[in-house]
């Protein structure tokens, strides 16, 4: 095969389920030897790509090529693709080697080969010693390495993984995204990982591909992902976001209710108009409000007073939630600090919350935004009520 | 305090008990018995094998033979046409119109068995509309000539007992589920290859009670055989009625009962053997067990 092989290509791929459409003119390109993740809400089109890849659907525009080539009409048994499925798909009525074994009894591999190779891919998964056991004698984790033993034995060109770990609980999880992670480098096959899961998708792919109704918003690496979103929406589903909705002033100031924001990120242009302001919870600082130096506090840029609402620990981090009040409502700012640098400080005091210029990423469209859980989200204020005092 | 687990088995115990041995229990009693007189139907004063002797005629082996080849036949040609019928509406039909095909399969169902099998003799009648139209249309220029036949019993058989094959086919391969045809193909594997080795592997508790809802009533009707095979279709059932019915000698028909149970059973070990037989080198062959892999070296990369 060329040096292509193990790539591959989609370009302008739309699939529709009626009036539905699950995948639109989706291009990306996944390169040799690639761990791609990728990463989207329920029913943004994940499945549906992964199965257009595998051959389970056929795309009803653009093209895909796998290892340089066209697969257009190629049926899946043909494809030098193979897939770990969610519930890992075991044969019941077969024994663990005889399931990884099966791929190459299709391909008419001699019984000595056969034999060999089921040994080795086993090994790999350490699940030798579980060959006579059935799918059902197993737990989840061991159903899971079977699966990608079985699939990694024909040692395809590209191996699909559609939310392989979705089953396994959060310790058994983050052990076997390692393993995973270790073995993919070790065979050096191209990966797509299929995950709703963005610490998932952050730790495990050289790239991260995030998805947003049948669309890639984003294809990054993790830290690209992280520190310079595309849109409010990547900004908003990797990691979180305190959403602030404002005006942007001629001087570049934004003004959120009561909040003062200043960026100062390279590269960050702000045009003036409706904005959407976005602070991680982990670049807010906390401190009480006696600590405030003089001249600080509301009107100062990038720094608000507000009455702290809630302590949570969360164990390796503290998370806080500071209500700032604008006049008609509360904007609620979360903060998160690591535990060791923890505040000295107690639920109904009066903080003050900061952040540094650096960190504040600013989005022109102030109605993207994605769907956080509402007990993290932040209220924007509509109007901006408070002059700077 | 919990109840004891035994009393949840009381139910079906007593129902076994009272639909099953007893009645089986009473036949085998009675076909040690005799006859005592006109007018008596059976006495087991006296026990012996003599009816056992008596049953076994040459009468009855051809009666038999006639049975068996009927109860196989019929019994592979359901099997033959419903896997694929069943597979069709399992997998390839839209689940809505599952439904509607089920129900059409069960639709015969609704009227009597003496009634429906009664109607194909109307059909297939040399005087019938099927004959008359085929005569009519030039396919065919002498009077239809299937009544009466070996052909027209199965016909009938099939009529009568495919939906008792393909509702537990339709059931068994649903069961499989998509996800494994696709796991198969997604491993190299073709359609027929996927059909033979994991939709029928899995789908095969179904298959063995397919064929045994089938065989077993089919052994004991006569009603079918009679009624589409005339002369012909001479039925052990139909001996077994006449002596309890005709002859009222219950002792000589309840011998002959208790030979059809057994013919019965050991035909069904027997076609288990041969099934076992027949598929025991092919997978023989794709075996693989622990034990095979052993003394290949632990690769570490
Ligand atoms: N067979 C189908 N028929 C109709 N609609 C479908 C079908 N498969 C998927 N869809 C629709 O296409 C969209 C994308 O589905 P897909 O399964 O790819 O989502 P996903 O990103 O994998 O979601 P999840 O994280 O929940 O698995 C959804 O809106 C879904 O309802
Ligand atoms: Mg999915």
């Amino acid at each position: 095969m060329s040096a292509q092989a193990g790539a591959v290509e989609l370009t302008g791929v739309t699939k529709r389920f009626g009036d539905a459409v699950a995948v639109d003119r989706l291009d990306l390109r996944i390169e040799p030897g690639e761990f791609i993740a990728l990463l989207g809400p329920s029913g943004c089109g994940k499945t549906t790509t992964l199965r257009m890849i595998a051959g389970f659907e056929q795309p009803d525009e653009g093209e895909i090529r796998i290892s340089g080539e066209s697969v257009a009409g190629v049926p899946p048994h043909k494809r030098h693709v193979n897939t770990v499925f969610q519930n890992y798909a075991l044969f019941p009525h077969m024994n663990v080697a005889e399931n990884v074994a099966y791929g190459l009894q299709q391909t008419r591999t001699p019984k000595a080969e056969i034999r060999e190779r089921v040994a080795e891919a086993l090994d790999m998964v350490q699940m030798r010693a579980f060959a006579d056991r059935k799918p059902s004698q197993m737990s989840g984790g061991q159903q899971q390495r079977v699966a990608l033993a079985r699939a990694l034995v024909n040692r395809p060109s590209v191996l699909l993984l559609d939310e392989p770990l979705g089953a396994l609980d959060r310790q058994l999880r983050e052990e076997m995204q390692i393993e995973l992670k270790l073995l993919q480098s070790r065979v050096g096959t191209t990966f797509v990982f299929v995950t709703h899961d963005q610490h998932e998708a952050l730790s495990m792919g050289d790239r991260i591909a995030i998805m947003r109704g049948g669309k890639i918003e984003q294809l990054d690496t993790a830290a690209a992902v992280y520190a310079q979103p595309a849109s409010a929406f990547v900004a908003g589903f990797v990691g979180q976001q305190n959403f602030l909705a404002g005006t942007a002033r001629t001087d570049g100031v934004i003004e959120s209710g009561p909040i003062r924001l200043r960026s100062e990120r390279a590269g960050q242009h702000v045009a003036p108009g409706p904005v959407r302001a976005a602070i991680r919870p982990e670049y807010v600082s906390l401190a009480p409000v006696a600590d405030l130096t003089a001249g600080a506090g509301h009107g100062t840029e990038n720094t608000v007073v507000g009455r702290l609402a809630s302590i949570a620990h969360l164990g390796e981090t503290m998370q806080y939630v500071v209500e700032v009040d604008t006049g008609h409502e509360t904007t609620s700012l979360l903060s998160r600090i690591p535990t060791p640098a923890a505040p000295n400080v107690h639920v109904d005091d009066e903080v003050v919350a900061s952040w540094t210029p650096g960190c504040i990423l600013v989005f022109s469209d102030p109605n993207a935004g994605p769907a956080i859980p509402p007990d993290l989200t932040t209220v924007p204020s509509t109007t901006p009520a408070h002059p700077p005092r | 305090m919990r109840a004891p687990r035994f009393l949840l088995a009381i139910p079906a115990w007593a129902w076994l008990a009272a639909f099953f041995v007893l009645p089986v229990a009473t036949v085998v009693y009675f076909s040690f018995g005799y006859k005592p007189g006109i007018f008596g139907t059976h006495a087991t004063d006296v026990l012996s094998l003599d009816r056992y002797r008596e049953a076994l005629s040459p009468t009855f082996f051809t009666t038999f033979t006639n049975t068996l080849r009927v109860g196989v036949l019929g019994t592979l040609l359901c099997l033959v046409i419903g896997i694929p019928m069943a597979y069709w509406m399992a997998v390839k039909v839209s689940p809505g119109k599952r439904a509607f095909l089920l129900a059409l399969v069960i639709v015969p169902f609704w009227t009597n068995f003496l009634v429906r099998t009664i109607g194909w003799q109307v059909i297939l009648a040399p005087e019938g509309w099927l004959s008359g139209m085929l005569q009519a249309l030039g396919l065919r220029e002498n009077p239809l000539a299937i009544l009466y036949t070996r052909s027209a019993v199965l016909l009938g058989v099939v009529y009568n007992y495919l939906p008792l094959m393909i509702l537990p086919l339709f059931v068994a391969f649903d069961r499989v589920g998509p996800a494994m045809r696709e796991a198969s193909k997604d491993l190299g594997a073709n359609r027929w290859r996927t059909f033979t080795r994991v939709t029928l592997p899995m789908a095969r508790p179904g298959i063995i009670a397919g064929i045994l809802l089938v065989f077993i009533p089919l052994m004991g009707d006569y009603i079918t055989a009679t009624v589409l095979g005339g002369a012909r279709g001479n039925m052990v059932g139909q001996l077994v009625a006449s002596q309890f019915q005709a002859a009222q000698n219950w002792a000589l028909g309840s011998a002959m009962a208790v030979l059809l149970i057994i013919v019965i059973a050991v035909t069904v070990l027997v076609g288990a053997a041969i099934a076992y037989v027949v598929t025991w080198p092919l997978s023989r062959a794709r075996r693989l067990r622990l034990a095979d892999l052993e003394g290949l070296p632990e690769k570490v990369r």
